[in-house]
């Protein structure tokens, strides 16, 4: 089903202010039905209260979630996601090395 | 226990709990004057006006010109019978803002309460006059007649107290701000329905609580609220984008298209608006309007790479080659691995 763009940047916007996400460096658009998602991926703070060493499983989950949220809304083709923090390998979330 | 005095322990407790929480961060941040300002209303909601004086004063201190932080500040001192320091206060912001209703108001209240009847109903006249919504307030109580004021003895002691809402509306507001943020929103549009209720015409409150109602889902309560707001302040640009966001949701895109038009000619300054206006009128294949938009999303904001995918679409759709061509070079300009750009760039080059 086709769907207007406007619809779903108003639905990814909703997404990420319900969610766990600090989308203050988040910028996303809409391009005939393809999200595009940019910037630098962080969690709120009090989102997590584990280890540090859970931290990275919880953010690649919440990252998992985030697209498949995306995904479900009607008239989404695809999601594009360009973080400078985190990459996605083989279907697999992982935070990216910085650049030297 | 009875019910209700369970629901207002709790209450008072979370009042405690978010007067400390906001005390620590003022420790961290003392130079944060909406921080001093937010605990001066929290302490003075504890009944404690001389510590809700101190941080009022330096709120200003900070910054001189916080016109919330002056009203808190006079009206604190209203209730504290301190009538010269609240009439200078009031009147300094009334020179800044004569057209402003609620310093008229206030100075009409505290007129009548020093027996200055006449400047009293003088300042309520021009209240009524610069404010509909006080010539709406004032009539409803009969105050307000055939453009005069009439005030018998027993209205004049009701109108002496209204005055008493304001700092309680305020501390409201503050408490649902606060809960807001830390994402409880439940409490929060409690909170904010209270400010709303004791200060029915500040755009302000209802402006908030569509927002939080916006974030819990319950859109038809949210549309209701800004569309409030917007009644009371028809050039709130903000809240004519959000209520654009809201009918976004309910895929009302005519009414969305109609409020986000409103929002670019009041904030034109916000490249995030002229895109999602873009959105609308693509999505109406309104194209030459919605690249006009997408350009001046692009002056404002150079660096908005998604405008730039968008204006690069567009100008495929309308087989502008050239014009594609060229936004898709720029996108590589600012991010050069950009791989979906790449693509979309090898396809028509």
């Amino acid at each position: 089903m086709l769907r207007e763009d406007f619809v779903i940047q108003t639905n990814v916007r909703r997404i990420l202010i319900r969610s766990n996400i600090d989308y203050s460096e988040i910028n996303f658009g809409t391009v005939k039905g393809v999200v595009y998602i940019q910037g630098t991926f962080k969690v709120s703070s009090g989102a997590y209260i584990g280890g540090e060493e859970d931290l990275e499983g919880f953010m690649g989950k919440t990252l998992r979630s985030l697209e498949l949220k995306i995904k479900g809304i009607p008239g989404v083709v695809d999601v594009n996601f360009q973080l400078g923090n985190w990459k996605k390998d083989m279907g697999k979330w992982s935070r990216a090395k910085p650049q030297e | 226990m009875e019910p209700g005095k369970t629901s207002g322990m709790k209450q008072r407790t979370i009042y405690r709990q978010i007067l400390s929480e906001v005390q620590r961060e003022i420790q961290i941040h003392p130079e944060y004057a909406d921080l001093q300002n937010q605990f001066g209303l929290l302490l003075m909601g504890q009944g404690d006006g001389k510590a809700a004086e101190r941080h009022f004063l330096k709120t200003l201190s900070l910054n001189p010109r916080y016109r919330e932080a002056r009203l808190n500040l006079a009206f604190l001192y209203m209730e504290m019978g301190r009538w010269k320091e609240a009439e200078g206060a009031f009147l300094l912001e009334a020179r800044r803002d004569p057209k402003s209703g609620i310093l008229h108001h206030a100075l009409g209240v505290l007129y009548l309460q020093t027996g200055r009847r006449k400047e009293a109903l003088a300042q309520i006249r021009r209240a009524a006059q610069v404010h509909p919504y006080y010539r709406g307030f004032y009539a409803r109580r009969e105050i307000w007649r055939q453009g005069s004021v009439h005030l018998d003895p027993k209205k004049e002691k009701a109108f002496k107290e209204l005055h008493l809402n304001y700092h309680f509306a305020q501390f409201h507001n503050s408490v649902g701000l606060y809960l807001a943020r830390k994402g409880r929103s439940n409490m929060a549009a409690k909170e904010l329905e209270k400010a709303a209720r004791l200060e029915p015409d500040e755009f302000l409150f209802h402006a908030n609580l569509g927002t939080v109602y916006y974030h819990q889902g319950i859109y038809q309560k949210a549309i209701h609220e800004y569309k409030k707001a917007l009644e009371m302040d028809p050039t709130y640009g903000m809240g004519y984008a959000y209520l654009s966001y809201t009918y976004g949701l309910l895929n009302r895109t005519r009414e969305a298209l109609r409020c986000m038009e409103k929002a670019v000619v009041l904030s034109p300054r916000y490249a995030d608006l002229h895109y999602n206006l873009a959105l609308l009128y693509s999505d109406r294949r309104k194209y030459k309007k919605a690249v006009a938009e997408l350009r001046k999303a692009l002056r404002i904001n150079p660096q908005y790479l998604f405008a730039r995918v968008n204006l690069a679409v567009l100008f495929e759709d309308q087989k502008k080659w050239k014009e594609a061509r060229r936004e898709y070079q720029r996108i590589l300009q600012i991010t050069p691995d950009n791989e979906d750009a790449r693509k979309r760039l090898s396809r028509i080059s």
